[in-house]
Order: structure tokens, then C-alpha cells, then sequence
């Protein structure tokens, strides 16, 4: 963990009655820093909070916004969802892995983009729904994903 | 009859995110009243009054919940449930990112009448700009002191913590979300103890639906007795439904109980079925509720019509799907949906789900054999009512049913090997 969400760490762990709760907030601020909780983090955590590294996992792979392999720059989660699968939610799934060339999960070669369909994101009245980087993209068509891709690629290539 | 809008009443005011708008438009009244001329009891007894039952998808009646508090003196925790992950269901993510302060409100008025210091509000890991939202109104809601040590110089201290989950549908189930807020695995604990007894940190606690405590605030603004004039006899006040999937207007409606039908919500009021389509079957809950077909549309909407028509009001979430869809692609959609989100720990949950998974997918891909929909029937009672929480009834709740209103598409599948419909759900 970098400075910053050391001294965050440091609050959350006397934040809440009972220190074990800090937990969960931990491994946001990893998640949050790297796209994902690189090995020696959990290390971290676990000293954090006084418990073993395997209790850390125990948890941490209980949840799937914690991932075990790096993300990109750019993490696209298409919902699933019955309500987004009725509006066209595979086809904007589809469109993904054919423009990125990458699979269920895959992440560009670059870096750049990580795609993976998701469940239910509570956004039904604006299927088909997508986020990003877990900002809400609502009524999601594929003519938006590809200016959003464009746009990304572009700023990147710029330096930006 | 059309919308009876009393949470979503200024909703659509500009700016009513910000706490001054809020006020301006009658907000922070409920609290002020509460907490200035009202005992805790006072409070509680306008509760039960009005009938306000759960809105998160049991419908337990909520004064009663809060009721069952011992009186022992220890530390008492009030947490607001918004993991919203019920698929179809939207509802308190517009509260919680639209009005953030009638839920606010709501949640200290609630606190303040069961003798909670500390409210915890539990947001699914996907609300992360939720969280901002809430994190920033509650900063204003302290600097106006309607939260803090001394709420509205009345001596009671209401401090509210805010938590992200970080993805697990199971976290929704009461004690799964106290599991996953003390920072572990949200597996289902043991019923008994309740919550109300031994809920957070073993402490009496009580958990209540974002939509439960927003509407606190009317309830305590008009009077109990007057809410529940709204409504049916059991089934009073307003309730919020989530409308989506192949229908012509989908949003989050507020409709008084049983005065409105689901073909009413439906046509009046979403818009009817898309150009050129005619329904097919209705999930009216969120997804873990039986299918209704076009003629049971004229069942009102409330919990027991509901349940009469052989279904559930749950969360209110309504998935509509039209004659374009096939019903064996959507149940094994929503299998695929409880398969993932199984917590693993009972066995006909876990292996059940992943079963009904593999043989939906085998009549969907045309690999249907002679047997598979007897299968499927006897899976899901080796299902029904043998798991810890009611994740695994509520896997079988649209497939169970599809299987006796749809049974002749089901045994297509098989006979004609595969979907008639084409390899997508529509």
C-alpha cells in the first residue's frame, strides 16, 4: 500500500466497534490502488489486522470485486442480468470480445481493458446496463462502447 | 389508478440530493418531530400503527421487528440493508443515489425509536458512487446536526457508518450481511438467535430494506393510522416496483398496495409490451418468485393477492418478458444467476443449483434427454425447504413454476432438440 491508504488503513482499523470489521474496507483500498490484491498485499492486510494471510484469502475469495489477477487500466462489467439478457446484454458482450479480441475475463494485451460479465448490478430499468470501473453506463448500446474504447485508447496513446 | 408517490414525492425536484433543497421541501420535519415531541416509543407505536411491512422482499411486519428488542440494556445496532442485488430490482439505488437524505432520515428517526447509537447503512460493492453520495449528505446532515452526539440538542447520539460490500448476492439475507459487515465470509448464520437478540457483534440489532426506513419518514410526517389508510388492511402504505425487461416504459413506480393490477402497472402506467409484441410471462418479486401468465394480470398488487395467484410481491421487482423470449433460455439464466451466488454451505443449494444448471443448459443447447424435465421437478423439491437461509427456495421459484406453465416449451427443447426460439434468451 502506498502512504496514503496506509494512513486510510490506519483510521479504518479503529472505524468501526470491533476491529475485525476493517476487513473488507482493507481490501477495497488494495483493490482500489493495484486492480487487484497482489500476493504480497495480503501479507499486508493480515499483519494489518493480526490475522494469518490464509484467513485474509479466506475472505477475500469470497467476494468477486476482489480479483487475484491484475485488471485493466479500463475494467468493463456487462450485466447479465435476466432483465439485461432480455435487452441485448450478450450482443454488447459479444461486441467486446470481437473489437478487444479477448475472451470472458481476458484482459488487452496493453493492459488496457479487462472484460467480464456480471451479475445483476441493479440497473434493470436501463438494460442493457454496463459499468466501468464501477461508474454506472445506463442503456448501453454497442455504438457507445465503441466511442467509449476510441476515446480510451486515444487518451492513452496521447499520454494522458 | 396511477402513481401514489410519497418517497418518491420530490424526486424529480432539482437539487433535492442537497440537504437545503431537502429542507426547503419538508425534509428533516419527521426527525425534528420525532426526536423534539416524541419518545422512542412514541415513535415505535406510529410504526406498528401504520403496518408497514418489510421492503425488501420477506414483508415481516416492521414495528414487530423492532419490537422484539430485549430490554437488557446492551448496546442496540441499527443496520440499513442496501446490498440491492435481487435481479430486477433497482429501487433503493434510485433512493440511495436520488434522495440520499430521506433515507438518512429515515434511518436516524428509525435509530433514534429503538435506542440505537450507532446505524450502519450496507451498500453492495457496486455502489461505490453510492457511497460518495451518501458519505457527502451524511457530512451535511451532521453540519445541520441531524446527525452527530446530540441530534437536534435532544441529548441522543445517532452516528451513521457506512460499508461497502464487495459482490456476494447472499449478503442481501440478513444474517449473511451482519457476517459480511463484522469483515467475514457472508455465510448465513443459525436462525435462532435473530438478530434482534444476537445480531451484530452478538449485540440486538435490527435490520431493515433502504425502502423499510425511508419510509419511516411519511409514516412519522402523516401518522401511522393515516398511512395505513393507504393500502389494504394487511397490506399497507405505497410500494416502489422496479419495471423491466421487454416493456415499453421500465422505471421504478410507486403505487399504493392493492389498488393497482399488474396489468394496470403494466399498461397504464409502464407502457405496455413493446411494438409488435404481446406479453408472455411476468416474474413480479425480483427473480426469486414464481412466473405469472397474461391471465392472472388482473391479481392486484399486494402481498396476499400475490400469493393467492400462486407467487410473491418480494422486492417488487417485475421482469416482463414478451413472446419473444424463451422461458427455458431466461430460467436458466437465472440458474446460472444462483449457482454463482450459492454461499457453498448447504449442500442441496450447492450441488442442486450447479445439477439444475447443467441439465437447463443441456436442453437448451439440444442435448435434452427422455427424463430431464423429471429431473429438473426433483431437484428442485430436494431443494425446497432443505437449505439454512432461502437462497435455495428462491433458485427454484421461476423454475419450479415454469415448469408447470411452460411445461410443453420445456419438453420442445427436448423433442426438437434445443431451443425453437434461437441460442439467445429473445
Amino acid at each position: 500500500m502506498n502512504a496514503e491508504n496506509l494512513a486510510k488503513a490506519k483510521e479504518l482499523l479503529h472505524r468501526f466497534p470491533k476491529q475485525s470489521s476493517a476487513l473488507i474496507p482493507l481490501l477495497h483500498l488494495v483493490e482500489d490502488q493495484f486492480g487487484y490484491i497482489p500476493e504480497a498485499e495480503v501479507q499486508v492486510v493480515a499483519d494489518l489486522m493480526g490475522v494469518t494471510p490464509a484467513y485474509v484469502e479466506s475472505v477475500l475469495t469470497f467476494y468477486t470485486l476482489f480479483h487475484r489477477q491484475p485488471t485493466g487500466k479500463y475494467l468493463i462489467q456487462v450485466c447479465r442480468g435476466l432483465s439485461c439478457q432480455l435487452n441485448g446484454a450478450d450482443e454488447l458482450s459479444r461486441f467486446l470480445y470481437d473489437e478487444l479480441g479477448v475472451g470472458r475475463n481476458g484482459t488487452t494485451s496493453d493492459g488496457l481493458f479487462t472484460v467480464e460479465e456480471v451479475e445483476c448490478i441493479a440497473l434493470c430499468k436501463n438494460a442493457p446496463a454496463v459499468q466501468i470501473n464501477l461508474d454506472f453506463y445506463p442503456n448501453m448500446t454497442r455504438e457507445q462502447l465503441r466511442s467509449f474504447l476510441d476515446k480510451a485508447a486515444k487518451e492513452v496513446r496521447s499520454g494522458a | 389508478m396511477p402513481e401514489k408517490r410519497l418517497l418518491f414525492k420530490n424526486i424529480d425536484v432539482p437539487g433535492i440530493d442537497g440537504i437545503e433543497v431537502y429542507e426547503q421541501h419538508g425534509g428533516y420535519q419527521s426527525l425534528r418531530k420525532a426526536v423534539l415531541d416524541m419518545t422512542p416509543d412514541a415513535v415505535l407505536q406510529e410504526v406498528m400503527a401504520s403496518n408497514l411491512r418489510g421492503r425488501g422482499g420477506a414483508g415481516f411486519p416492521t414495528g414487530r421487528k423492532w419490537s422484539f428488542l430485549p430490554k437488557d440494556g446492551r448496546t442496540r445496532y441499527l443496520v440499513c440493508n442496501g446490498d440491492e442485488s435481487e435481479p430486477g430490482t433497482c429501487k433503493d439505488q434510485e433512493i440511495i443515489y436520488r434522495i440520499p437524505h430521506l433515507l438518512i432520515e429515515g434511518v436516524v428517526t428509525s435509530a433514534y425509536a429503538i435506542g440505537a447509537e450507532d446505524a450502519f447503512i450496507y451498500l453492495r460493492g457496486e455502489f461505490k458512487t453510492g457511497y460518495a453520495v451518501l458519505e457527502r449528505a451524511i457530512a451535511e446532515a451532521r453540519a445541520k446536526g441531524y446527525v452527530g452526539d446530540n441530534v437536534l440538542g435532544s441529548g441522543r447520539r445517532v452516528e451513521i457508518t457506512l460499508y461497502l460490500g464487495a459482490g456476494a448476492y447472499i449478503c442481501g439475507e440478513e444474517t449473511a450481511l451482519l457476517e459480511s459487515l463484522e469483515g467475514k465470509r457472508g455465510n448465513p448464520r443459525l436462525k435462532p438467535p435473530f438478530p434482534a437478540t444476537a445480531g451484530l457483534y452478538s449485540m440486538p440489532t435490527v435490520v431493515n430494506n433502504v425502502e423499510t426506513l425511508s419510509a419511516v419518514v411519511p409514516i412519522i410526517q402523516m401518522g401511522g393510522a393515516e398511512y395505513a389508510k393507504l393500502g389494504t388492511e394487511r397490506s399497507a402504505g405505497t410500494k416502489l416496483f422496479s419495471v423491466s425487461g421487454n416493456v415499453r416504459r421500465p422505471g421504478n413506480y410507486e403505487v399504493e398496495l392493492g389498488k393497482v393490477t399488474l396489468r394496470e402497472l403494466l399498461y397504464d402506467i409502464a407502457g405496455g409490451p413493446p411494438e409488435g409484441h404481446e406479453f408472455k410471462a411476468v416474474i413480479p418479486g425480483g427473480s426469486s418468485v414464481p412466473f405469472l401468465t397474461p391471465d392472472k394480470f388482473d391479481t392486484p398488487l399486494d402481498y396476499e393477492s400475490l400469493q393467492a395467484a400462486g407467487t410473491m410481491l418480494g422486492s417488487g421487482g417485475v421482469i416482463v418478458l414478451d413472446d419473444r423470449a424463451c422461458i427455458v433460455g431466461s430460467t436458466l439464466r437465472l440458474m446460472e444467476f444462483y449457482r454463482h451466488e450459492s454461499c457453498g454451505k448447504c449442500t442441496p443449494c450447492r450441488e442442486g443449483t450447479m445439477w439444475l444448471n447443467q441439465v437447463l443448459q443441456r436442453l437448451e443447447s439440444g442435448e435434452g434427454r427422455p427424463g430431464d424435465l423429471e429431473t429438473l421437478a426433483d431437484l428442485c423439491s430436494n431443494i425446497d425447504g432443505q437449505t439454512f437461509c432461502p437462497l435455495g427456495d428462491a433458485a427454484i421459484g421461476a423454475l419450479a413454476s415454469g415448469l408447470k406453465l411452460f411445461h410443453d416449451e420445456y419438453e420442445a427443447h427436448i423433442t426438437k432438440g434445443g431451443c425453437p426460439m434461437g441460442e439467445v434468451v429473445r
